[in-house]
């Protein structure tokens, strides 16, 4: 238990420091937003027949798409997720279900998972299997790959968020901080959030330059951008002046 | 003495305008046609349609308040006869090239040309430079144009004159004419728009060119978008206003207006809020600071209050019981104003928050700035183009005649205008190639604004032939 409990502890370390936020295949996270999930047909670890939409309409859903065999993400993602949500205490209103993406984990290993990590119990968590994962993560846009040498799934560590319509209204790659977990679960209650902007290492001159960390926009360059066609025209104005008036004089 | 290649160039220019003008309306009606069913139009050609539409409009009638404002000017300071000629050169090139990105290259991005749209696959690669290569080329010219007519007016008048600030003190000594005051009032904003352009290329051809190194951002650009094209588009309609100020009077055999220390206060105020009334445009950004969009609507108001009122309060001082010797050219001033004070309202209406949340998007959009356009700032050119017309001929015009084109031009007008209008507050929206079911009067209204638009259109055509005949006379003509 104890083992099994410090190794996603040292994961969660490297990861927050190294590759914190970086996912495998790029910021993609919207990436079939605002489109129908598949309504995948699941079994949960109590042998309850259901599905994703019926899951759905009880409460809205988060979806995490690990596999039991990962040595990886996996792990420190559930755990993340765990400690996270159980520091939000502002809307209980959702649902987490962990779905795995491998066709080899069987029911015995989902509740396996669930007890590893003390959420068997859990009225919020919910860990199944389906026998549709093509369809379901190809309506994610979830794109796994199977790396034959380690015999691992290269994959990102991603959140989904659907709301009580079946539809996802967004979603987290790679492990993110309980202010963004907030956010997921505002976006799948259809709690209207006004932005945040997704980061670009390319985009030069915004208005507002969003800190992730901190959740706040700073005034960038953009702003000043704006001002600058009337702070040149009065200088234009006052040369013309000088201009048109020194040649007079000449 | 009005110089003889003064007169000829401002001829070609009266010229050039009219007829792209019967272009674009037909291009107009063609759309709202299409909006009725009654013709089928592929989406593709209704937004060529619609780009080439709305910016040949913005630039024929900018440059039409241009010609007028430079003709006029030469009665008090010397203006440049090359500066105009560029800018003539220049706007014929930009809107052949603008024509050929459209019509030939399929961009079909809309006048505001909003960001990312222009980066999407257009039909040719070519496109979307030439588009913008054509923006470019225009600005450059009316750059040129604008700022030889400031030089020409500050080497008559110091800074503080040519803004009448010499009025806000106790018995002014030196006199401003209020037509120099709105003239260098409206070619500031004008310079300044055009710069906001000048960063908006930059920044669009460095995202271009990058391919994909660069990417802007979609605030700022819609931020400089809207600085640029919605100042421009009230900027022309105010060098319609500095023409209504000096001829009005003059037409009418009333004495010339004054400068008095309100006009110029209204004036001063009317430059600062006109450059930002243009953040009511991005009401539905959210993203956008609410210090901006509450500056937006006071701009808003405040900007176009101030000249509204002085101007209607000379009109009716001029008019009210005073035997006026009525032409058609104050007839258009007069009827122009009036469409310029309801298109405002309209515009006032829409950029007030709470109402932009209902009309924002809808028909009641097309229906302001078309007011304001095609019933106000289209009459005053039309009012000096008729006068500057018959400033060098002898004939005198037939009164069944003008008649007969008053009523086409404000019967046609309103019409076309109304069914915008019911459209925008039964919540249509614009911008549609096609309009589904769930719209069940919008077939109709489009329908009947396409055939009140065509009365319009007869009534410019009476127009173009009327004025061409003349202009095209004087462009030939020996006399000095």
């Amino acid at each position: 238990m104890c083992k099994n409990l410090i190794l996603p502890f040292i994961l969660i370390a490297f990861c927050k420091f190294t590759v914190y936020c970086q996912p495998t295949s790029g910021w993609q996270e919207e990436v079939n937003i605002y489109k129908q999930i598949y309504n995948a047909p699941i079994t949960l670890i109590n042998g309850e027949q259901t599905s994703i939409d019926k899951l759905a309409e009880k409460k809205p859903v988060i979806i995490a798409l690990v596999y039991t065999r990962c040595t990886g993400i996996c792990s420190p993602l559930l755990l993340q997720l765990k400690e996270s949500l159980q520091l939000n205490k502002n809307n209980n209103n959702y649902t987490v279900l962990v779905v795995s993406f491998d066709s080899r984990d069987l029911i015995p290993d989902m509740r396996q998972m669930a007890h590893l990590f003390n959420l068997n119990n859990n009225s919020h968590w919910n860990f199944a299997i389906t026998d549709s994962i093509n369809r379901l993560i190809s309506s994610i846009g979830f794109k796994p790959v199977w790396n034959n040498t380690i015999k691992q799934f290269d994959h990102d560590a991603l959140l989904v968020g659907v709301n009580s319509q079946g539809y996802i209204s967004k979603k987290l790659v790679g492990l993110r901080n309980e202010k963004e977990l907030e956010l997921m679960i505002g976006s799948i209650n259809n709690v209207y959030t006004p932005t945040y902007r997704l980061p670009g290492q390319n985009t030069l001159f915004s208005c507002f330059n969003y800190n992730p960390i901190t959740g706040k926009n700073k005034p960038g360059m953009g702003l000043l951008l704006i001002a600058l066609p009337a702070i040149l025209s009065i200088l234009l104005l006052v040369v013309i002046n000088k201009f048109v008036h020194r040649k007079e004089e000449v | 003495m009005i110089a003889s290649r003064l007169k000829k160039i401002t001829s070609l220019w009266v010229v050039i305008v009219l007829l792209l003008f019967v272009i674009s309306i037909i291009l107009g009606i063609l759309m709202r046609l299409n909006q009725g069913d009654v013709i089928q139009l592929s989406p593709v050609t209704f937004y060529t349609d619609m780009t080439v539409h709305g910016l040949t409009m913005i630039s024929i009638w900018y440059v039409a308040g241009m010609a007028a404002v430079n003709f006029i000017m030469e009665r008090y300071v010397t203006t440049s006869k090359p500066a105009n000629i560029i800018a003539l050169v220049f706007t014929l090139i930009g809107v052949l090239m603008l024509w050929a990105s459209t019509f030939i290259g399929k961009f079909h991005a809309g006048w505001t040309f909003l960001y990312p749209l222009p980066f999407k696959e257009m039909l040719k690669a070519w496109a979307t430079p030439l588009f913008l290569f054509s923006i470019a080329v225009l600005g450059v010219g009316w750059l040129i144009w604008c700022v030889s007519l400031i030089a020409g007016m500050l080497k008559k008048y110091s800074l503080a004159q040519v803004f009448a600030w010499q009025y806000f003190r106790k018995g002014p000594k030196t006199e401003t004419p209020p037509f120099i005051l709105i003239s260098m009032i409206t070619l500031v904003g004008i310079v300044t728009c055009l710069l906001a352009a000048v960063i908006l290329l930059v920044l669009l051809f460095a995202e271009y060119f990058s391919k994909g190194a660069f990417v802007n951002d979609a605030l700022l650009i819609k931020n400089l978008t809207y600085f640029f094209g919605h100042t421009i588009a009230n900027e022309m309609l105010y060098l319609g206003l500095a023409v209504i100020y000096e001829l009005f009077a003059e037409i009418s055999g009333k004495p010339k207006w004054k400068t008095t220390w309100y006009v110029a206060l209204a004036w001063n105020c009317t430059l600062f809020f006109i450059l930002t009334a243009f953040f009511h445009h991005l009401y539905m950004d959210f993203v956008q600071p609410e210090g901006l969009q509450i500056l937006g609507q006071l701009a808003s108001y405040l900007a176009s209050l101030p000249a509204a009122g002085v101007t209607v309060f000379s009109i009716v001082v001029a008019i009210y019981r005073t035997k006026i010797n009525w032409t058609l050219a104050n007839l258009l001033f007069f009827i122009g104003v009036m469409g310029w004070v309801v298109g405002g309202l309209g515009a006032v209406i829409d950029a007030t928050i709470s109402n932009n949340f209902v009309l924002h998007n809808t028909l009641w959009v097309p229906a302001h700035f078309h007011t304001y356009n095609a019933m106000g700032n289209v009459l005053f050119s039309l009012g000096f183009f008729y006068w500057f017309s018959f400033q060098f001929s002898n004939k005198m015009d037939d009164n069944k005649l003008s008649a007969l084109k008053l009523f086409f031009l404000v019967f046609g007008g309103i019409g076309f205008l109304a069914a915008f209008y019911i459209g925008g507050a039964d919540s249509i929206p614009r911008r549609y190639s096609n309009y589904p079911d769930e719209f069940p009067l919008a077939k109709t209204l489009a329908i009947i604004g396409g055939s009140f638009a065509t009365i319009y259109l007869i009534g410019i055509l009476l127009f173009f032939v009327n004025i061409s005949k003349r202009c095209v006379k004087i462009l030939f003509s020996r006399s000095s």
